[in-house]
């Protein structure tokens, strides 16, 4: 229902959230940053704006580059070129202890030599604060994560989410400029890490912070970001809206990479405004929205989400290939048919209370063309 | 600005330095300065500088000169300690005999002749005459030699500077070291039947089985080498425990001698060393996983056939480490042999330590020093290779 | 893996365990009640129970010294070794140091070397720099065979230990220097004492190296318990021996307690 149409240039890109009205400002900046590991390159000539308040995930499958990301924006990686600024100060060359950055790690790096109440206050202490406003602030952030009953325990006597919650809090006690995490829930099973996004959000929205997130789960990412930089190959593929990122992917990495699709090659053949007529490979004309520039005649990949296919017996809709069902799996809220026809094969995952298709039966796989994608193979 | 890279690499090497150059003063220099010492010679040398210096520039051809003769009367001339005068006599004889009688002759004549006066040389003794003196003291001259070394492996240069084998009763080094060998390996090859076995059961039993299994084990290695070496000699001995029983139960009449003798040494250093064969075996056996004999089973390997093509290779290892650290460490065993061995179980270690604080002799305590040292640092090499891979040995 | 095992292979494998066991422990058993004895030779049978020979420790002037001389010289060797040791176990856990293998390797030879071989080199080197027969020189070659163990200790319990830990106290703000004395310090402590343990034992056993370098007034109880088996057999080394297996079983219950508590504190419950 929001979904733009053309989604914005890159850069005003973000949802607008309670958190973060009004123009965005490059709040941390990183210009053409490389790192390199002997020959092997880790991130290639990256830039990325960070605003004030936002969430932002980075994404993308291991060595791709995010979390080497971080860990420069933390200061434990050097960048072998390139510039990190915050708020306009270089900061590339400040070690770590100087950055101001709180970072929750995966595997939460909690001192097993203190307890949840010393662990928190060490940021404190480190910053010499003095010693009643320590133990004060302590007192209040431990409460908010309701953690007050186990503070005087060690790391090792905790549950994972009782640790989780510890080294978020050690991270934010000491209101750093940015927190950096680094699949801070990967650890966690899946009930409690789907409770912890939740919380992670409403502590996000509540307090105004500015999250950096690294993850490689798509899940995760959708649920709790303003915005989403997918990563590939030391490069940012796409950075966007969890919508945009999801329905109108820009490149056939992120489209395969975020969620399920179903993938046809074809040439563009005529453009009409916004919208193209593209001639499949296997026959079939289609209809779809660009979001990019294409040459007429040019090689491209259209991208439509199972669940923006439609079945239906009869169909005068401007995309519709006749089909025939091949199987059908019961998932719980949604059936998952997979189709065949017109020499292509699909998937569609379609409501259950609709029709119960049987396997053999024909029909149209109908979708709408703003709801398909073009992109370059 | 420096990369932290940099940063990082100069403060670990400033954390090692202090190590680096504590052991570099007090444990390369010592092993240089015994490498030095068993290739010096400076026994001829030191009492007699001058003949030296005059000697180097002697082709050894032709008849002895004048300068040479003056030099020598020269050196002679000069106070010098009484001792380091024999050692020079006995190095000199040793070249060429007949330098004894020859040298106190000459010593005495220089001596009293008065201060500045020419000598006949060979007025005092007509061998002064004859050049295979000159040139014997001329083979005892140089700095550098290697006849401390070719002496460590019963060698020695004849007069005309060709390698040959010593006098069979001359010295014992190639005895002493095959000896040395034969008692590592026995105590190698016992720790080894001992040990795999042990670690087998070890590996294959559970709770409070296993643990006495291992205290037996680590307990020993804990106690002092002094304690469990004295021990051995309170049950060893004529009067022991072991003969005592062995008399009660009637098995013997006569105490078994059990001490003083190579027995004795190869059941203390079994003793002493088992837990080094035993503990590589039993770790590399703890991390086979538990199922694996019951699969090796359900897969059609009999009994017999599992525990040879899946259990033991996966031992093989663990015993080639612990069979490799036991031999290094028997090789230079000094303690247990000096206290429980007779006079012919005596190990390399022992020769060495004879040679250095017996008679003072640097040249050989180093030359033999040098050989011992050479052969265990190669076997550390491998063994740092074998337990660094220990799939390698398995494959 | 013995679950199926045949009734006469069992009763093998048992008799075989019972016997290796008495074979490891039975002399270190056998030395004990000996120091009891009240008879003048080390020998069974036990004639009375005294304590004469532990009298005999304390008023025997070679014993008393040599016990005191062992005291200050394991306590010397173990600081030096200690101090040497972990500075250089945090310094070759560095990523950016080169050759870093082979300097490790290096560093244990001592553990390797052939004690008489080194022996033999300190006493003609000692001689040299005026060491020989001084305190300072029994302490320093005591402390050269100490290293690796404390090498060892600490770079067990520093890989050990989670390096995020480090990066996390510096993103909270702590500075390397405190860094290292506020986390990486006291998480290594229980390695740090272990190798000093073993250092102090290692020193406390020490015989071929002092017989090398040290003279008559540095003479250790070892050195001492050598001559005395070598010379004249005194039950005083039994009462000796129950001291140090007494003071062993110690040193490995403090190894142990360390070890359970390190374990319990860096190891979720």
């Amino acid at each position: 229902m929001r979904v733009p149409l053309v989604p914005p240039p890159a850069s005003a890109v973000g949802r607008v959230n309670a958190c973060c009205e009004g123009p965005l400002s490059a709040f941390i900046n990183l210009e053409r940053i490389s790192k390199s590991f002997g020959t092997f390159k880790v991130v290639d000539d990256l830039d990325l704006e960070i605003a004030k308040g936002e969430f932002l995930s980075l994404l993308g499958p291991s060595g791709s580059g995010k979390t080497t990301i971080l860990m420069m924006l933390a200061g434990f990686v050097e960048p072998s070129s390139g510039a990190i600024t915050l708020e306009g100060k270089r900061i590339d060359h400040l070690p770590a202890h100087r950055r101001n950055m709180g970072v929750v790690f995966q595997n939460y790096a909690l001192f097993p030599h203190m307890t949840v109440a010393e662990n928190v206050a060490f940021p404190l202490v480190m910053r010499g604060v003095s010693k009643t406003e320590a133990a004060e602030r302590v007192a209040r952030a431990i409460d908010m994560v309701q953690l007050t009953h186990i503070k005087d325990r060690k790391p090792a006597q905790l549950s994972g989410g009782q640790q989780q919650r510890v080294a978020l809090t050690r991270a934010l006690v000491f209101e750093p400029n940015v927190v950096l995490m680094d699949e801070p829930l990967g650890a966690l099973d899946k009930q409690l890490r789907e409770h912890m996004q939740l919380e992670l959000r409403e502590l996000h929205r509540r307090l105004g912070l500015t999250i950096v997130f690294v993850t490689h789960d798509q899940g995760e990412a959708l649920t709790m970001s303003n915005r989403i930089a997918v990563f590939n190959a030391g490069q940012i593929e796409q950075l966007a809206s969890p919508e945009a990122i999801y329905d109108h992917p820009e490149t056939r990495f992120v489209a395969e990479f975020i969620g399920e699709t179903n993938m046809f090659a074809g040439k563009v053949e005529a453009r009409d405004g916004a919208r193209t007529k593209i001639r499949l490979d296997a026959g079939p004309m289609v209809e779809a929205y660009l979001t990019t520039e294409f040459a007429s005649g040019a090689a491209a990949l259209v991208s439509v989400r199972p669940e923006r296919v439609g079945l239906s017996e009869t169909s005068n809709a401007a995309n519709a290939m006749p089909v025939k069902v091949l199987d059908t799996v019961y998932q719980g809220d949604h059936m998952r048919v997979r189709l065949a026809g017109s020499g292509v094969e699909m998937v569609a995952k379609v409501d259950r209370k609709t029709r119960a298709w049987a396997v053999g039966a024909e029909a149209f796989a109908t979708f709408n063309p703003d709801e398909c994608t073009v992109i370059a193979p | 600005m420096m990369s932290s890279a940099m940063r990082a690499r100069l403060r670990a090497l400033g954390l090692i330095m202090p190590l680096m150059a504590f052991l570099l003063v007090f444990f390369v220099w010592p092993l240089a300065t015994m490498m030095v010492a068993s290739v010096t010679d400076g026994t001829v040398r030191g009492v007699l500088p001058q003949t030296a210096t005059v000697l180097a520039k002697w082709d050894g051809e032709g008849p002895p000169t004048p300068e040479m003769a003056a030099s020598l009367v020269t050196d002679l001339r000069m106070p010098v300690d009484s001792l380091a005068f024999g050692d020079a006599v006995r190095r000199l004889n040793s070249e060429l005999s007949g330098f004894r009688s020859l040298m106190s002759r000459t010593a005495s004549a220089a001596k009293g002749a008065g201060e500045g006066q020419a000598l006949d040389l060979v007025a005092i003794d007509p061998r002064w005459g004859d050049a295979k003196y000159w040139l014997a003291m001329k083979r005892a001259m140089p700095l550098y030699t290697d006849r401390y070394l070719l002496a460590a492996v019963d060698l020695e240069r004849d007069a005309s500077g060709n390698v040959a084998g010593l006098d069979a009763n001359t010295s014992a080094n190639r005895q002493i070291m095959l000896r040395t060998f034969l008692i590592a390996a026995s105590v190698t090859l016992l720790c080894a039947a001992i040990g795999l076995p042990y670690a087998l059961i070890a590996a294959a039993s559970k709770g409070w089985v296993r643990a006495i299994l291992l205290i037996a084990v680590l307990l020993p290695l804990w106690t002092s080498l002094l304690v469990r070496t004295a021990a051995w000699f309170i049950l060893l001995q004529n009067e022991g425990l072991i003969n005592d029983a062995l008399k009660t139960i009637g098995l013997i009449s006569e105490p078994l001698p059990l001490i003083f003798n190579r027995t004795g040494v190869i059941i203390a250093m079994t003793h002493v060393l088992l837990p080094f064969m035993v503990l590589p075996i039993y770790s590399g056996l703890l991390t086979i996983p538990a199922n694996l004999m019951p699969a090796a089973a359900s897969l059609g390997a009999s009994r017999i056939k599992a525990f040879r093509h899946v259990l033991l290779p996966l031992a093989f290892p663990g015993l080639m480490s612990g069979s490799l650290l036991v031999f290094m460490v028997a090789l230079g065993y000094y303690i247990t042999p000096a206290l429980v061995g007779g006079a012919n179980d005596q190990m390399i270690s022992s020769v060495i330590a004879f040679f250095a604080t017996g008679t003072a002799n640097w040249g050989m305590a180093g030359a033999l020093g040098l050989i011992l040292l050479v052969v265990t640092t190669v076997l550390y090499l491998v063994y740092g290779r074998l337990s660094r891979s220990p799939t390698m040995v398995a494959t | 893996m013995s679950g199926q095992t045949s009734p006469i292979l069992r009763i093998a494998q048992i008799v075989f365990g019972v016997a290796v066991v008495f074979f490891l422990l039975a002399p270190i058993v056998a030395i004990l009640p000996l120091a009891f004895n009240s008879s003048v030779f080390l020998n069974y049978p036990i004639e009375s129970f005294s304590s004469r020979w532990f009298g005999e420790l304390q008023s025997n002037d070679m014993w008393r010294r040599s016990i005191v001389n062992s005291l200050i010289i394991g306590s010397g060797a173990t600081i030096v070794a200690t101090v040497l040791g972990t500075l250089a176990a945090l310094g070759l856990r560095s990523s950016q140091l080169p050759f870093a293998s082979a300097i490790r390797t290096t560093f244990l030879m001592p553990m390797v070397v052939p004690a008489v071989v080194l022996g033999v080199g300190m006493q003609m080197l000692y001689g040299r720099l005026g060491l020989a027969n001084s305190y300072l020189g029994v302490v320093v070659a005591h402390a050269v065979l100490c290293i690796p163990f404390v090498l060892v200790s600490v770079s067990g319990s520093l890989n050990a230990m989670d390096p995020w830990l480090e990066r996390a106290a510096s993103s909270l703000g702590a500075s390397p220097t405190r860094v290292f004395r506020r986390i990486t310090m006291p998480i290594i402590m229980p390695g740090i004492l272990t190798g000093a343990v073993f250092a102090f034992a290692t020193s406390l056993d020490e015989v071929v190296l002092t017989l090398f370098v040290a003279g008559p007034n540095q003479r250790t109880l070892a050195r001492q318990m050598f001559a005395s088996i070598r010379e004249n057999i005194s039950p005083a080394v039994a009462a000796a021996a129950f001291l140090m297996i007494v003071g062993t079983l110690c040193i490995a219950g403090l190894v142990g307690f360390l070890r359970w508590r390190s374990q319990k504190a860096l190891k979720p419950a």
